[in-house]
């Protein structure tokens, strides 16, 4: 019988944080088995400290390649001898610490372009130590794109509870994120949503369409932009066949989807997405970067230096994100078998 | 959150307590019906006085019409105190009268008036229609708010949004967010967080208040790689004010400052724009959100909801903000007192 488990690479994440420790418990307990097969792409020091810190025991094979693994034993670790983790500073934002994450990432990623991975989890990483390590990029999702060749759309998503949450600008000041709010960019973001739920199994995805302005700018009086881009960017994607609806004023839309009105909720700028998502939990919930050719999933939560080596850290978000990094592995490999003309 | 010391559950020996005023809003929209309701869930435990024409309210509401407010607490254990207020037309749900509207700001300034003798310990306002009082009276003030800061000889008030678990004060309110970067000057920052600051220690007792900034940018801006408003316009506030003993965190990012556990750690949240105060209060209580008008000279506060044409009339309109709206103008009115 063959194997149709998606091969997926682990990383450890930020060797400061507690990624090493949720990467380490989730491979010792091994309840996630059923759903991939796993590589750990890393340094060996970083992935023994980890279970020395959440207290497990790993047999560990290293292997030159996720090429080379055998998926019936042991942990299967490429050794990319890059990181000692006692050299760095623990529990803290470190610039050699997000250079060596950076690396090892990056390592990852040949080896999806190899087709030896179908898929990419990473455990929590620092965007600043990451930027201050010389990967020059606000954030893991322009970087993974940049390292891709990638030059269509993409963008960040949050995931829980089956809502799947993203926007049209991101880590940009406000001042720009106005001027990067067009017709264009809403429709792509629709369409890019729409194809990422379609994609994790979400047959019609409904999407709220946050609007900008206080009160939806109450008819033009506060503002224009939901008169004179949002809604007939909300227009054309239903006439492109997207169920999006909206603008709607923001201080309510999310609360449309967490009754279940919508799975998915646009928003126009970062905090108005990331203020009620936070508030409602969704650090317990998954990021995914949406776009790509290759699946990249990761907590939402960061790296927590405060409880790190405790062996406290609660590993719930990092296995949803290797769930639904599986799901959506599993859901593109079956489309690329379809046969043509279906 | 550190709240305002609750009133004695037995009023003692102690003086009654005055009432509050309610006042009617526009009688077209949901107002007089949710104090009717209002007055049905709190009786003589909270009494207030409502101004208004007693033919707007539901059919079949006890009402007592009362010459002064301080008769109000005597009767509100069997019937809503009314002190009236005659209107011209009655009240067609949805469809405001233009002949009201003249009344509907008279009430206003009534129930200032009465605050301002000291004849009620504070004012709850009902929902207004800014469009029907400007067409019907010429109405020219952008807001409830304005108008009673006007009425009052204040030049600057704050909105503060509050419920039990979280009190938030946008900087700048209703203007599109395009404008937010170029309004929000250090001056407005730093009137909108001494207005705060004043208004947590005479309002809510709270004697050193602890006030969370938000920044304008993501990640409030990362040291400048995403927006420098928080170097130039936010930093240099915090720091002039602290310098002066205020207790002050931020600028803090967002989306991380209203979870529960960073909630523990102030009193008020002080935000950049409308959306970035209103997105976490709804969120964490979406029905139960109190308006509160900080740096009037009488306690007011309002629920945060309009006249919800929509639904007037039919009885499903819900009270529960203005319950709060008015349990919040009494433990208001109280920290005044004991102050």
């Amino acid at each position: 019988m063959t194997d149709d488990r998606p091969i997926l690479a682990l990383i450890p994440g930020d060797p400061t944080g507690i990624g090493p420790e949720l990467t380490a418990r989730i491979l010792a307990e091994g309840k996630l088995a059923d759903v991939a097969r796993f590589v750990v792409v890393g340094d060996r020091r970083v992935l023994e400290r980890g279970a020395r810190f959440a207290g497990v025991t790993l047999e560990i094979a290293e292997v030159a390649s996720p090429a080379a693994a055998r998926f019936d034993g042991p942990v299967q670790l490429v050794d990319l001898g890059n990181t000692d983790p006692d050299a760095l500073p623990l529990g803290e934002a470190d610039a050699e610490a997000g250079r060596l994450t950076g690396e090892t990432l990056a390592r990852a990623i040949e080896f999806a372009l190899a087709g030896d991975v179908e898929a990419i989890t990473f455990a929590p990483l620092n965007k600043r130590a990451l930027y201050d390590g010389g990967w020059r990029f606000p954030d893991e999702h322009k970087m993974f794109a940049h390292l891709l060749g990638h030059a269509g759309q993409f963008s960040e998503m949050n995931v829980l509870d089956g809502l799947w949450m993203t926007r049209v600008t991101s880590h940009v000041a406000l001042r720009e994120a106005l001027d990067q709010i067009t017709e264009a960019r809403i429709v792509d973001a629709l369409h890019l949503a729409d194809r990422t739920m379609k994609g994790a199994g979400i047959d019609a995805p409904r999407i709220a369409v946050a609007a900008l302005n206080p009160h939806g700018g109450e008819g033009g009086l506060f503002g224009r932009e939901e008169i004179d881009i949002i809604a007939p960017a909300v227009e054309r994607a239903r006439a492109e066949g997207i169920d999006c609806r909206g603008p709607f004023p923001s201080d309510t839309v999310y609360l449309k989807a967490f009754r279940g009105e919508v799975d998915s909720v646009l928003a126009m700028y970062h905090d108005q997405g990331q203020i009620a998502t936070k508030v409602r939990g969704f650090m317990k919930g998954v990021t995914i970067t949406a776009g790509l050719d290759t699946v990249f999933t990761t907590p939402a939560h960061g790296t927590a230096y405060d409880i790190v080596g405790q062996g406290t850290a609660d590993t719930g978000a990092t296995e949803a994100a290797i769930r639904l990094s599986a799901r959506l592995a599993a859901r593109r490999r079956a489309e690329a078998l379809e046969p043509q003309g279906m | 959150m550190s709240g305002a010391p609750r009133p004695p559950a037995q009023a003692g020996s102690a003086p009654a307590a005055k009432p509050l005023a309610l006042t009617c809003g526009e009688p077209a929209g949901i107002g007089p019906e949710i104090a009717a309701r209002a007055w049905e869930t709190l009786g003589a435990r909270l009494p207030f006085v409502w101004i208004g024409d007693p033919a707007h309210l539901p059919r079949g509401t006890p009402v007592r019409e009362v010459t002064h407010p301080s008769e109000a607490p005597r009767v509100a254990a069997s019937a809503l105190p009314v002190l009236r207020h005659a209107f011209p037309a009655p009240a067609a749900p949805g469809r405001p009268e233009a002949g009201n509207a003249a009344e509907v700001i008279a009430v206003i300034a009534r129930a200032v008036r009465l605050a301002q003798e000291g004849a009620v310990a504070g004012l709850v306002t009902g929902p207004i229609h800014k469009k029907a009082l400007q067409e019907g009276a010429g109405f020219s003030y952008p807001g409830h708010t304005e108008y009673l800061a006007a009425l009052a000889g204040v030049d600057r008030v704050v909105m503060m949004l509050a419920c039990e678990h979280l009190r938030v004060v946008p900087a700048t309110i209703h203007v599109p967010l395009a404008e937010v970067p170029h309004l929000l000057t250090r001056d407005v920052l730093m009137q909108t967080i001494r207005l705060t600051h004043a208004g947590l220690r005479r309002d809510f007792g709270i004697s050193v208040p602890r006030i969370a900034v938000a920044g304008l940018n993501p990640h409030a801006g990362e040291g400048g790689a995403m927006g420098r408003e928080e170097i130039e316009t936010i930093t240099p506030v915090l720091e002039a004010l602290r310098a002066e003993g205020l207790v002050l965190s931020g600028p803090l990012s967002a989306d991380t400052m209203f979870h529960a556990a960073a909630r523990a750690h102030y009193d008020a949240a002080v935000c950049m724009y409308h959306d970035q105060a209103l997105i976490p209060i709804k969120t964490i209580d979406f029905a139960g959100g109190v308006n509160v008008t900080l740096g009037l000279p009488f306690v007011r506060t309002s629920p945060d909801h309009g006249t919800a044409f929509d639904i007037a009339g039919q009885g499903r309109a819900d009270p529960t903000s203005l319950i709060a709206a008015l349990h919040m103008a009494e433990r208001m009115a109280h920290a005044r007192r004991a102050a």
